[in-house]
């Protein structure tokens, strides 16, 4: 299986804090890929450089054999490298099914001219992203809201549309940022179901989150502890790792 | 270049940049108290010296307690700016730009008022000492530049003291950098926010009072006062009392000595030029520590 | 549903337009000289008053720069025509062209701030722009400013009275609102109303957002120079005190008082902020205050502006259940 995510001796400071130091790891293609570590391990830090939030101090992020670090996230997103947030970035004053459409902005090619004078061009890409997110609303299950302002939704269906967003504009490499925080144990068991669906179809996950048994479906899990990869492997080989249960176990 | 004309280049930038430095310093106290730039501060100065003027004017008033009363109005228009902008916007969830375009309103609102009581003429707010002023290198200074300058460093340090060893000045501190603890520890943290705008409208007044004198009152002059100050504080770092008063100074010399390059016509654009610069280049200011991209 | 209650809505809705116009065509005929005159102000305004509510109801930037465009604008034609011998539309298309490169040069460093640096930074040129319209009288003839700007002449008939010039700017209102439609019915309009509620995830969906900024902050500077082009036209004089921060101020207030997300707000906002100073004329300069009193009110209680009330009376006219901003269409049921 080849790498799709290379992270290279990564360190990154703020000022006089290192928050990341020599970070080394590797997404296989198609895994699910977990991270965990205690607050203020760096996840977020080592989340933020991967997507192009940040641009780390030293080291190197290879995407699929390209070095990738002096990336933005827009060339990223292009890449195929999409990413959600801690919390659910929604656009808020859009519907769940704009919400959507608004992912399909990479297929499109239509400019500020083109649109201005209304080229058939803009019509179509509109209604082919529109015909795309109906599809992707009955997937996620949201056909319900789906004329409804994503703003207003409880934070679980926001989670969901976020995630439908980010499934919608065709990623290769998912970057899930704590997505079961603030969901009820029927919505985490709805989440598991989608991300095994996705994984299916061919997206590479990688996963950070608190969430134990989010974290089983990993085939791979990282542990962050202060800046360092402390171990790895599998959820069964971690829990007996000694190194690990002191470091962080659990929350 | 002469030596005169560079003396006088630099006492004028130096009085010019107190007064930045005081707007800046009240955009900075109102900052620090509640985490609002304050787009009305130089309007405070304008209504501080209108204040000012009408007591010693038309009331007859003695010279210092017109210029208390300059204080005090800014004082009370910080107050009621509070209660009938900042607080409404706040109920209805506060975003920057609500407070930006409501300071901006509040802002018109004196400037007109301003306009409609004395028309597009400008006013002169007698200075302290007259007239008067102190040769420097054949140079000259006024007097009431000299009380200007001396005033203001007062209140810095004055400030600075405040906020450091007093137990108001730390809870209006408080107050603004964390909500819940300072009401679980006791802190009334409305009364503190009115208290940051009283604050702020009496160091607008102030400045108000002293420049008054100096670049007579005219119902335009609060925005452009209020963009200096605002230059004058990020310069400074945008919550640092000496900061403010620092990058006032600062601003105030390059523009005075640039005028002596260029045309006086173009102190204004100069000044903007410096302010969307530094904006740009050196949000966090030269002084200050932490950077905050304005919003 | 019965046929009727189906059809009443769309009937309504277009028997209302077509009344509109009706009405619209009558008032020159019906009015005194300085209603018409107004009215023509109003059109002005709406265009250059578009741009600023379109990138602050759209983009979330608030901007005072729009009198800077306005100036270009009117002194491109002014110098233009009347010291170059240019023909009107060169002039127009030379003031527009400068404006979007000058918008862009300004912009492309500028937009990279967010919240109040932003909107400050705007004020700050706008007091540029007020200070070298004046500075620079060589060019803009200064206080004095610049007099004799011959009229617009359509196919030789010559738009020299408010009744004629009725008649020519206001369709001209009516693409411009119909080019404002196209953008936000469009995956454009989606970007940007995207980087308006949720930057971050905008970027992860792969808006350049720092280009789309500059993109629009130059359409808005296009609408304020091509208004001002038109205005120096009308006026055929010119001079500073049209061109400074009142100025700004004023189309900022059009945007805010309107509703940003309304067209319709914005063209009463621009009726109100037009007509008012005259109403108001024997008081004095009292419009001033109402104004910002008006903004205050309009900030705090009033989101929608005016035009937020329209919206909602449209739509249940209508029977429509959601925005105008919706694209790709309602799905019903």
């Amino acid at each position: 299986m080849s790498a799709v995510l290379e992270v290279r001796q990564i360190s990154h400071h703020f000022g006089g804090l290192h928050v990341l130091r020599g970070v080394n790891f590797s997404v296989a293609e198609g895994s699910v890929t977990g991270l965990i570590g205690p607050n203020g391990a760096g996840k977020s830090t080592l989340f933020n450089i991967i997507s192009g939030f940040l641009r780390p101090t030293e080291g190197e992020i290879i995407d699929s054999g390209e070095t990738i670090t002096r990336l933005t996230i827009q060339q990223r997103s292009y890449a195929g490298l999409i990413r959600t947030f801690q919390t659910p970035q929604v656009f808020g004053q859009l519907t769940v099914r704009e919400n959507l459409i608004a992912g399909c902005y990479k297929q499109g090619r239509t400019g500020v001219i083109k649109s201005l004078l209304k080229f058939p061009a803009v019509r179509l890409e509109l209604a082919e992203a529109a015909r795309l997110a109906d599809q992707t609303c009955i997937e996620f299950g949201l056909e319900a809201v789906s004329d409804q302002l994503a703003g207003r939704l409880p934070a679980g269906q926001r989670r969901l549309v976020e995630l439908a967003r980010a499934a919608i504009s065709k990623p290769r490499l998912l970057c899930l940022d704590e997505p079961s925080s603030g969901l009820s144990s029927e919505e985490v068991a709805q989440l598991m179901r989608i991300l095994h669906q996705l994984t299916k179809a061919g997206i590479t996950i990688l996963l950070v989150s608190h969430d134990m048994d989010l974290m089983e479906i990993s085939s791979v899990i990282y542990v962050l502890c202060f800046g360092e990869i402390i171990a790895s492997g599998s959820m069964s080989e971690l829990q007996a790792d000694p190194q690990v249960r002191e470091a962080y176990l659990g929350v | 270049m002469t030596l005169t004309l560079f003396v006088q280049s630099v006492l004028a930038g130096l009085t010019n940049g107190f007064v930045y430095g005081l707007i800046g310093l009240g955009i900075a106290v109102v900052y620090r108290g509640a985490r609002i730039i304050n787009a009305m501060q130089g309007d405070f100065a304008l209504l501080g010296g209108v204040a000012a003027y009408l007591a010693l004017t038309r009331l007859g008033v003695p010279m210092l307690l017109a210029y208390c009363t300059g204080v005090i109005a800014g004082g009370a228009l910080g107050f009621i700016v509070e209660r009938l902008l900042i607080r409404p916007t706040d109920r209805r969830g506060g975003t920057d730009d609500s407070y930006l375009l409501v300071t901006l309103g509040g802002a018109f609102a004196v400037s007109a008022a301003v306009l409609l009581y004395f028309g597009r003429d400008s006013h002169v707010l007698e200075g302290i000492g007259g007239n008067a002023s102190i040769d420097v290198f054949d140079a000259a200074i006024r007097v009431h530049a000299v009380w200007l300058i001396v005033i203001s460093s007062a209140v810095v340090i004055g400030l600075k003291l405040f906020y450091s060893y007093t137990r108001l000045g730390q809870a209006m501190l408080a107050a603004s950098i964390d909500i819940e603890g300072s009401l679980t520890i006791g802190i009334n943290v409305p009364l503190m926010r009115i208290l940051t705008f009283v604050l702020g409208g009496m160091m607008g007044g102030l400045a108000g009072i002293l420049v008054a004198p100096l670049i007579n009152i005219y119902y335009e002059m609060g925005l452009l006062l209020t963009l200096k100050g605002f230059a004058a504080a990020i310069l400074g770092g945008l919550t640092s009392p000496f900061g403010a008063i620092f990058g006032g100074v600062t601003l105030g010399l390059i523009e005075s000595l640039a005028i002596v390059s260029v045309s006086s016509g173009y102190k204004d654009v100069i000044a903007m030029a410096i302010l969307i610069l530094i904006m740009i280049l050196m949000p966090q200011g030269l002084l200050g520590r932490r950077g905050r991209q304005g919003g | 549903m019965s046929a009727w209650s189906r059809l009443s809505g769309p009937l309504l809705k277009y028997a209302g337009v077509a009344f509109l116009v009706a009405a619209w065509a009558i008032v020159p005929v019906v009015a005194g000289r300085s209603t018409v005159d107004i009215l023509v102000f109003t059109a002005l305004y709406t265009i250059a008053g578009l741009g600023v509510a379109f990138l602050l109801g759209q983009c979330g930037i608030v901007s005072l720069a729009q009198s800077v465009f306005f100036g270009i604008g009117a002194y491109s034609t002014a110098y233009g025509v009347t010291v170059l011998g240019w023909p009107a539309t060169v002039s127009m298309v030379t003031g527009v062209t400068l404006s979007g490169f000058i918008a862009a040069a300004v912009g492309i460093p500028v937009l990279r701030l967010s919240g109040y640096f932003l909107a400050l930074a705007t004020l700050a040129l706008a007091i540029i722009g007020q200070v070298l319209f004046l500075e620079w009288d060589w060019l803009t003839g200064g206080t004095l400013g610049i007099g004799g700007i011959t009229p617009i002449s359509l196919f030789g008939y010559s738009l020299n009275t408010p009744f004629r010039f009725y008649y020519f700017v206001w369709p001209i209102v009516i693409v411009v609102i119909w080019l404002h439609y196209n953008l936000l019915q469009s995956r454009t309009g989606i970007a940007m109303r995207a980087m308006r509620d949720a930057p971050s995830a905008a970027a992860v969906i792969g808006v350049n957002i720092a280009r789309l900024k500059v993109k629009i902050f130059v359409l808005s500077a296009v609408l304020g120079s091509f208004a001002g082009s038109l205005f120096a036209h009308y006026v055929s004089f010119v001079s500073v005190d049209s061109f400074g921060v009142d100025r700004a101020i004023n189309f900022l207030l059009i945007a805010v008082l309107g509703g940003v997300r309304s067209i319709a707000g914005t063209v009463l906002g621009a009726f109100f902020v037009t007509s008012a100073p005259h109403l108001l004329s024997q008081f004095g300069d009292v419009h001033a205050l109402l104004f910002a009193a008006l903004l205050i009110v309009a900030v705090i209680y009033l989101p929608g502006g005016f035009g937020g009330a329209i919206a909602q009376a449209w739509r249940k006219l209508s029977g429509e259940s959601r925005v105008a901003e919706n694209v790709g269409g309602v799905r019903r049921p």
